[in-house]
C-alpha cells in the first residue's frame, strides 16, 4: 500500500459527557475545542462548533471513534471531515491514557479513516479522497497523522 | 503508513439494477451473488445475498457502499462492509473494508481497519485488502 502525508491534524478536547451504558457499549462524546492541521496542500483550523468525537467502548473492549470536524483553511475554505476509527491496547496502556499520561503511539492501536467533503474548487480533490491515519492520544487531543492512499 | 496483505477477495455480479438520478446521484445495485477469498490466514467463500451500493454523484465517480457475509473454510461467517471510491478517470479506486465476527479465531478482524485497492476485471471486481498496522 502506497500513501503520501495529507496532513497532520492536532486537535484540542473539551470536556467529555459521559452517556452511560447504551445498547452496543458505553458511549462518550468529547466535543472539540478547536485545533489545526498542517500539510503540503492544505493549512488552517477546527472550528469549535460541531466538531466532536463520538466514542463507543465496545464488550471487546474496542474502542469506537466516530469523528466529525469541520475544518477551515487558511484561505477560507470549509471542508467536512469524518472519520471512523478503533483504538485498543493493554489494559495498563490504555489506564495511563485514561490517566492523561503520556504514552508511545506505538504501544496500542489507534488507526482512523478520513473522508472530506468540500466545494472549494481548490480542495475538491479531498472529495475522491481514501485515507489512513495513525493517531497519538495526549492529555489535551490527540494528534492524527494523515495519509493519503495513492 | 505500514500495512500486511489481509486476503485477496473477488466477487460476482449479478445484473446491476439501476435505481436512477436521486438526490445524492445516480444509484445503481449491483448484487453479489457469489466469489471467493484468500489470504495467509484465512480464505473460504462469498455468500450470495451482499451487494454494492453504488452512487454517482458525477460522470465517471462512484461512491461504494457494500455488504457482504464471508464463510470461511473452517465454516466460520464474517459480516463485511466497505465505503470506498472509484474515480475511473484517475484510476483510483480504494475502499475501507470493516468486518464483524462472532468466530473465536477470526476475533482478530473485530480489532482491525484495512485498505482496499480495487481492480476491475471482465468477471467481477478484485480488491487486494491490507491491514492497516
Amino acid at each position: 500500500m502506497n500513501t503520501r502525508l495529507l496532513m497532520t491534524l492536532r486537535v484540542t478536547v473539551a470536556t467529555p459527557q459521559s452517556i452511560g451504558a447504551v445498547p452496543h457499549g458505553t458511549r462518550r462524546t468529547v466535543p472539540l475545542m478547536g485545533g489545526e492541521f498542517e500539510g503540503p496542500r492544505l493549512h488552517g483550523t477546527v472550528l469549535p462548533q460541531g466538531s466532536g468525537d463520538w466514542l463507543l467502548l465496545r464488550a471487546d473492549g474496542v474502542l469506537e471513534l466516530d469523528f466529525r470536524a469541520t475544518l477551515r483553511t487558511e484561505d477560507g475554505a470549509l471542508i467536512s471531515m469524518r472519520s471512523f476509527g478503533l483504538r485498543h491496547g493493554p489494559p495498563d496502556v490504555m489506564a495511563a491514557i485514561a490517566r492523561g499520561e503520556v504514552v508511545d503511539p506505538a504501544a496500542y492501536y489507534f488507526r482512523t479513516t478520513p473522508r472530506f467533503e468540500t466545494a472549494h474548487p481548490a480542495y475538491k480533490f479531498l472529495n475522491h479522497l481514501v485515507t489512513v491515519a495513525s493517531g497519538d492520544r495526549r492529555a489535551e487531543g490527540p494528534i492524527y497523522t494523515i495519509h493519503e492512499v495513492l | 503508513m505500514n500495512a500486511r496483505p489481509l486476503m485477496r477477495l473477488r466477487l460476482t455480479t449479478a445484473a446491476t439494477e439501476v435505481i436512477g438520478a436521486t438526490p445524492r446521484g445516480t444509484l445503481s445495485v449491483f448484487p453479489i451473488i457469489g466469489g471467493s477469498f484468500e489470504g495467509e490466514r484465512l480464505r473460504g467463500t462469498v455468500l450470495g445475498g451482499g451487494a454494492d451500493w453504488v452512487t454517482a454523484p458525477s460522470e465517471g465517480t462512484f461512491e461504494l457502499d457494500l455488504r457482504v457475509t464471508l464463510e470461511t473454510d473452517d465454516g466460520a461467517l464474517i459480516h463485511m462492509t466497505f465505503t470506498g471510491v472509484r474515480d475511473d478517470a484517475n484510476h483510483y479506486f480504494r475502499t475501507l473494508p470493516r468486518f464483524e465476527t462472532a468466530a473465536p479465531k477470526y476475533a482478530f478482524l473485530n480489532r482491525l481497519l484495512a485498505v482496499g485497492i480495487g481492480e476491475l476485471h471482465a468477471d467481477g471486481p478484485v480488491h487486494v485488502i491490507e491491514e492497516i498496522l
